[in-house]
């Protein structure tokens, strides 16, 4: 049971720094649904550049590195070009999608590379993603930077009218998400399950769009949706440890997905869509053009 | 913006009227180009990219083998591509195109399997009853499965890529279920596809194409009468112009929404059908039912590159259904790793939203006309500022 607990902690890092990632773009009034190519794109790249180089800390870089680059090309279609968001991120997670079957196909197969090392038995990443969970929260809340992100998502034009540069702060948040979302991608490819096959990530980038819209934009909450649907993800995959002998093991592959349905049809009270409203960044989604 | 390099100077603007050859031109050239990217892949594996794509388009649109193979696919990938047309007229996203065709083909399949088709393929089946009751069961289904995504988006507003993209997951795992590991829909002999259908109860066909291919042109017809003639049509685009200005003329968001995702799902539904009960040699859920999962994606972006019209989308799903095709019987042929008609897919997608980004702004090259440099001896201590006092 415990070990279940475990890897479902590693498994709700994937979903919680990539999330946090996004978060962060958001609140910075910029979507990206292409959460799961900009993942895809990172973790392949990343696998590759630790399998051939078989060390971790260049998997990590690539992939990092990766997801900058991508991200801020979704921000150039969304931010210099301001084209629609939403185009946008399907056109990344179709590339991601597209490229990376054809890309990774050769490397199909384990890393085989030595487990990554746990911190005291937890998964290291889920210590890094409460750490980072931490940090997104002072970032955005307690410091200056942290405001002019967040005024750049509520009222580009009022902030920019108070001198801050919304194109250099949405380059900013998108770039810094890029590089969040690509570490989550590299976690899933390197630690949480060091496999490659074609479109590995089975929607776990949409999951963890998902967790964005449930969380009310905020870091904590992240975490804590994070965390269950870790565990609903690894009983999904060995349900015999609650619910023996119910259902073939297809059907539970399935429930993750069901549940996320379900989620948000019961968080969808009256009470939480107005907060839900109020809460979400005002020009999420909206291109900010200059005037004169 | 505005660069100014010598003499001449480089404009760059948003335009002001985007007329309709500006997008066609976007769209043919991100088509171009990204034939043209994919051709490296070609030319790495030592492969002249000219030759193949000859080869591909001879292949394709050519031989008598690979003709109504592309027709097929081609069909498969408009109908895929009308299912993603009607939501998006109302400004809504489905690329829940993989869940709803296989929720048509169990369900067709399912309709079968009652009637006891998966005990022989010489099962003695009344077609001219069977084979409707498949198709009706099969657009209810996914007619179905679609309105999931489109009642939860109008009523509660929960974002309908999100839940299309789920519903595709747990459909594919369905899928698996039904046909894996002995379950109802397995084969008799193969492991892990699904039974055959029996020769009575096909998809009937004319000229050696199923009916469906035909239904698919027809319906691009319809379709386009219907979004530009009738009132619901009307109701539909005004929906997706301005959500709030519908709501003020009385369209109501949550019945537009369930409206054209029921219908979205009815045409993905169709192309499920199309392929598992109407193309020749085919007749069963394969083993590899996750790749025409991938494949439905196709129709995304023909919906895409067309710009929502659905007759300007059969000739988009002519060339993706055949070069998609092409590219993988030249992957086999040149022994290339698996995936060339994804890594099409994915630059197709990337290059057409660039393209069509790039159309909203003009270029203009100017040659600077430069007033005669006045020579003005300035003393010391005068001042530049030109006033009229001055």
């Amino acid at each position: 049971m415990s070990s279940l607990l475990v890897i479902s902690l590693a498994a709700a890092a994937v979903f919680a720094i990539a999330a946090l990632g996004e978060l962060l773009e958001q609140r910075a009034g910029i979507l990206n649904v292409g959460l799961e190519g900009v993942m895809l794109l990172s973790g392949t790249f990343g696998f590759i550049a630790a399998k051939t180089s078989g060390s971790y800390l260049q998997g990590f870089t690539i992939a990092i590195l990766t997801g900058a680059l991508v991200g801020l090309l979704h921000g150039f279609f969304s931010i210099t070009l301001g084209s629609n968001q939403v185009v946008n991120g399907m056109a990344i997670w179709i590339l991601g999608f597209g490229l990376t079957t054809y890309i990774g196909y050769p490397y199909t197969g384990p890393l085989g590379l030595k487990p990554f090392p746990t911190l005291g038995g937890l998964p290291t990443f889920f210590v890094v993603a409460l750490v980072l969970a931490v940090a997104i929260w002072f970032l955005l809340f307690k410091t200056h930077l942290g405001l002019k992100l967040r005024s750049v998502g509520e009222n580009p034009s009022v902030a920019e009218a108070s001198g801050i540069s919304v194109t250099g702060m949405r380059y900013l948040a998108a770039a810094l998400a890029g590089m969040l979302v690509g570490l989550g991608g590299a976690v899933y490819s390197l630690v949480y399950n060091p496999v490659w096959s074609y479109n590995y990530l089975q929607g776990w980038g949409f999951i963890a769009l998902a967790l964005v819209f449930f969380s009310l934009w905020n870091p904590f909450l992240v975490v804590a949706g994070a965390i269950f649907f870790g565990i609903l993800w690894q009983l999904s995959l060995y349900p015999e440890l609650l619910f023996p002998n119910i259902f073939s093991r297809y059907i539970w592959r399935a429930m993750p997905f069901v549940i996320t349905i379900l989620v948000f049809i019961l968080l969808s009270t009256r009470w939480f869509r107005l907060r839900w409203g109020a809460t979400k960044p005002e020009a999420l989604g909206i291109a900010y053009e200059r005037q004169g | 913006m505005r660069a100014v390099i010598g003499n001449y100077t480089i404009r760059i603007e948003r335009r002001a009227d985007l007329r309709w050859w500006h997008t066609v031109v976007a769209s043919v050239l991100a088509i171009l180009v990204s034939l043209f990217l994919v051709g490296f892949a070609f030319l790495r594996a030592g492969a002249d990219p000219l030759e193949v794509y000859r080869e591909i388009i001879a292949y394709a649109f050519v031989s008598s083998f690979g003709l109504p193979q592309t027709i097929n696919r081609a069909t498969f990938v408009l109908l895929a591509a009308f299912a993603l047309i009607v939501p998006l007229r109302a400004g809504l996203w489905n690329i829940g195109m993989p869940g709803q065709l296989y929720a048509a083909t169990l369900a067709a399949f399912g309709v079968a399997y009652a009637f006891g088709a998966k005990a022989s393929v010489n099962a003695q089946l009344n077609g001219a009853i069977v084979i409707p009751l498949m198709v009706i069961a099969g657009l209810i289904a996914s007619g179905l499965y679609g309105a999931i995504a489109g009642f939860l988006r109008g009523r509660l507003q929960v974002n309908e890529i999100v839940t299309t993209m789920m519903l595709n997951w747990a459909m594919l795992w369905i899928v698996a279920h039904m046909i894996r590991e002995g379950g109802p829909f397995m084969g008799r002999t193969a492991e892990g596809e699904g039974f055959t259908l029996p020769t009575a109860i096909r998809m009937p066909q004319i000229l050696g194409l199923p009916l469906t291919v035909y239904a698919a042109v027809l319906l691009a017809l319809v379709l386009t009468w219907f979004l530009a003639k009738t009132t619901l049509g009307y109701r539909i685009r005004t929906f997706g112009e301005s959500p709030r200005a519908a709501e003020y003329a009385g369209i109501d968001a949550t019945r537009i929404s369930t409206l054209v995702f029921v219908l979205g799902g009815m045409f993905a539904g169709l192309a499920g059908l199309h392929y598992f009960t109407g193309v020749p040699g085919v007749y069963k859920i394969p083993k590899n039912y996750g790749e025409f999962a991938d494949f439905s994606f196709y129709g995304l972006i023909t919906g895409l590159i067309a710009r929502n019209n659905p007759i300007a989308a059969i000739p988009v799903a002519i060339l993706f259904g055949g070069v998609s095709g092409g590219a993988r019987f030249m992957q086999g042929k040149l022994r290339l790793a698996f995936g060339i008609d994804y890594a099409l897919l994915g630059v197709l997608m990337i290059m057409m939203v660039a393209f069509q980004a790039l159309a909203q702004y003009s270029v203009r090259i100017e040659r600077a006309v430069t007033a005669p440099a006045r020579q003005v001896g300035l003393e010391r201590g005068e001042s530049r500022v030109e006033s009229p006092r001055h």
